[in-house]
């Protein structure tokens, strides 16, 4: 047991960081019930942002530049943090306004729509940015390692774990306590309704799917120092998000939660005994699950079925 | 509307002049490739990719079941070639029939798993399996050589009563590959006009409605799924051939995404020759834009998305506008009479 404690907390750290990655995919199919495929490239995006912003890379020489390179790495670090996401969900609204000629057709089409966009994206940012591997700095406070339980730990995962639950707890508050969470559920429940209500539907879709693409950018930021920084990052992403929507069930906001954190300790267990075939226990979990329930753990009925 | 299900005319006569078109093209392409500036070798990769995608297409756009991670099978198709011909015997049909009935098995037993599922769950299912595949495929290295791909696979000669060919020289193998394409899609030619292909086609427009006429539908789902497995099983085994060699990266769901592409901008939804279009248009696409730009890509796709928003129909659907009014009229006609 105790060789083991590890690798629970390993798993258990991982899966607080797929809750992240899933919960801007969670948003929009939940409310849209779109499958954004583009998911992935939304979240490389925002780290590449933020790459820029720290860096400043186009007008390094300008003045501005200068005098922003001249600040210590925290506050470009936080400022990234803050308007990359912005960036990214702009980039998001963009593809919901191409995504409104699928609406009222078979999901289908929102699935493809988002997979071509996805490969867009992803060829803009080996044009914009080149193909190689690249580094997000982070602020020497949450770099390095540190001592846990007799074990070491990297100081960055606890302050990404930690993120991920402000994170999921932010996005819970703001569905289930704000009067505008009420209304993107009520537009997920009954469109109809909520159009007679006299609420903008229109906007309000424009504005979840630059959320939901502004929080992939955000877990984009967040997860690049761990996982590397490539073009093609987004398509190890949106997978795992994906999976954990299915399992935990469309609509279920802890469904999803509990199933990234299953998913989380699922890789991390199997971690400790064959290490090469840890990231395909989830797929095996996965189909175990969705055998014997076909709507996963907490699932509700949705279109996306048929 | 336009849909796959619109009688289409001489549907019950074998040949077609749709299939003699094919056949002409298909039998002087050699003569002609080299002179508009292509080689013989994208001929050869089109009709395998043919093979695939309109055995996909029965999958995709008859039964209505969005699979994205159909690459495994082209996959598994190929390995098996490559180690029958390397464990076993050094043969022609011997490695075809395996990476056929091979794909076919992995197509069974993954469709018992997806065949009572439908819409999202089934797409995520595909992936799941898909991803297993792939997965599987780097991981066994002692079977498959992982990433390095397993190499050398021979291209067996073929043996004809009176003459052996070798298949080592492109148009020979060219030609090889292009009469099984021809011989096959006569084959889902019949099988979509057939009475079976006629339920296949219920199960996409209303999956209970297709139940409550008496059909146990998963059990055509099934069949649907290990008949598009084992056409992506030939086309494995002749892609190993072409090759000489096999890699997991046709397995994974960015190589899966891009059949599903090929099909829906040709117009796969629409038109059994849909998958025709898409080939050809994605491969010339590659040779003529990736030759101008190294960002071909994204013009590919840019070209998906807007295809997407304005014209899901593809390019057989375009076509089909293009027709004169009354040769519209008349094929109406012939389908209410």
């Amino acid at each position: 047991m105790t060789q083991l404690a590890p690798h629970i907390f390993n798993g258990l750290t991982l899966g607080l960081l797929f809750a992240l990655i899933a919960l801007g995919f969670m948003l929009i199919v939940g409310v849209m019930e779109v499958i954004n495929l583009a998911h992935g490239s939304l979240f490389a995006l925002g780290a590449y942002f933020a790459l820029t912003l720290i860096g400043m890379d186009p007008i390094a020489d300008t003045g501005f530049g200068q005098w922003w390179l001249g600040l210590p790495l925290a506050p470009r670090y936080i400022a990234a943090l803050m308007f990359a996401p912005v960036l990214a969900g702009g980039i998001g609204m963009l593809l919901e306004l191409c995504l409104r000629r699928t609406y009222g057709k078979a999901p289908l089409y929102g699935l493809l729509l988002t997979f071509g966009a996805g490969i867009v994206i992803e060829e803009i940012i080996r044009l914009g940015w080149g193909t190689g591997e690249q580094y997000l700095q982070v602020p020497q406070a949450i770099n390095g390692a540190t001592f846990f339980l007799g074990s070491i730990y990297s100081k960055y995962k606890f302050f990404a774990a930690g993120f991920s639950v402000f994170a999921i707890l932010g996005v819970w508050a703001f569905l289930e306590k704000t009067p505008y969470g009420a209304i993107i559920k009520a537009g997920a429940h009954d469109s109809e309704m909520v159009r007679a209500l006299g609420y903008d539907l229109s906007k309000l879709r424009l504005l979840v799917f630059g959320f939901g693409a502004a929080l992939a950018g955000l877990a984009g930021i967040v997860m690049v120092p761990i996982w590397g920084l490539r073009p093609h990052v987004g398509i190890d992403v949106v997978i795992p998000a994906f999976l954990i929507i299915a399992l935990g069930g469309v609509g279920s906001f802890w469904g999803a939660v509990f199933a990234s954190i299953l998913v989380g300790l699922t890789v991390g267990v199997t971690g400790a005994y064959a290490s090469a075939w840890s990231m395909m226990s989830m797929y095996v979990l996965l189909i175990l699950v969705l055998g014997f329930r076909a709507r996963g753990l907490f699932g509700r009925a949705s279109a996306l079925e048929n | 509307m336009m849909t796959l299900s619109n009688i289409s005319p001489r549907s019950q006569q074998l040949i077609t002049p749709q299939i003699i078109l094919l056949a002409a093209l298909l039998l002087s392409a050699p003569l002609w490739l080299t002179a508009i500036g292509l080689y013989h070798y994208i001929g050869l990769e089109i009709v395998i990719w043919l093979i695939y995608a309109m055995g996909f297409n029965l999958l995709f756009g008859y039964t209505g079941l969005h699979s994205f991670g159909h690459g495994a099978y082209l996959g598994v198709g190929a390995y098996a070639f490559g180690l029958f011909q390397q464990e076993i015997a050094v043969s022609l049909w011997g490695g075809l029939i395996a990476a056929v009935a091979i794909a076919g098995l992995a197509g069974i037993i993954v469709g018992l798993f997806l065949s009572h599922r439908r819409g999202l769950y089934f797409a995520l299912l595909s992936i799941a399996f898909g991803q297993i595949f792939w997965f599987s495929a780097i991981k066994m290295r002692w079977l498959t050589g992982g990433e390095d791909g397993l190499l050398n696979i021979p291209r067996p000669e073929l043996n004809l009563i009176f003459t052996k060919v070798d298949l080592n020289d492109n148009v020979a193998f060219y030609y090889f590959a292009a009469v099984i394409l021809l011989v096959l899609v006569i084959l889902l030619w019949r099988l979509v006009h057939s009475p079976f292909g006629r339920i296949l086609q219920a199960v996409r427009q209303n999956e209970m409605r297709a139940s409550f006429a008496g059909y146990e539908v998963w059990r055509f789902k099934l069949a649907a799924f290990t008949i598009s497995a084992m056409f992506a099983g030939m086309a494995g085994g002749l892609l190993a051939m072409a090759q000489q060699s096999a890699y997991p990266d046709v397995m994974a769901v960015h190589q899966s995404g891009l059949v599903v592409m090929m099909v829906l901008i040709g117009g796969g939804l629409i038109s059994f020759w849909g998958p025709v279009l898409g080939v050809i248009l994605y491969f010339v696409a590659r040779d003529v834009l990736g030759g101008i730009t190294e960002t071909w890509l994204l013009w590919y796709g840019l070209m998906f998305v807007v295809m997407v928003m304005f014209r899901p129909e593809g390019i057989a659907g375009v076509l089909q506008q293009l027709k004169p009014k009354s040769a519209k009229d008349a094929s109406i006609r012939r389908q209410v009479a």
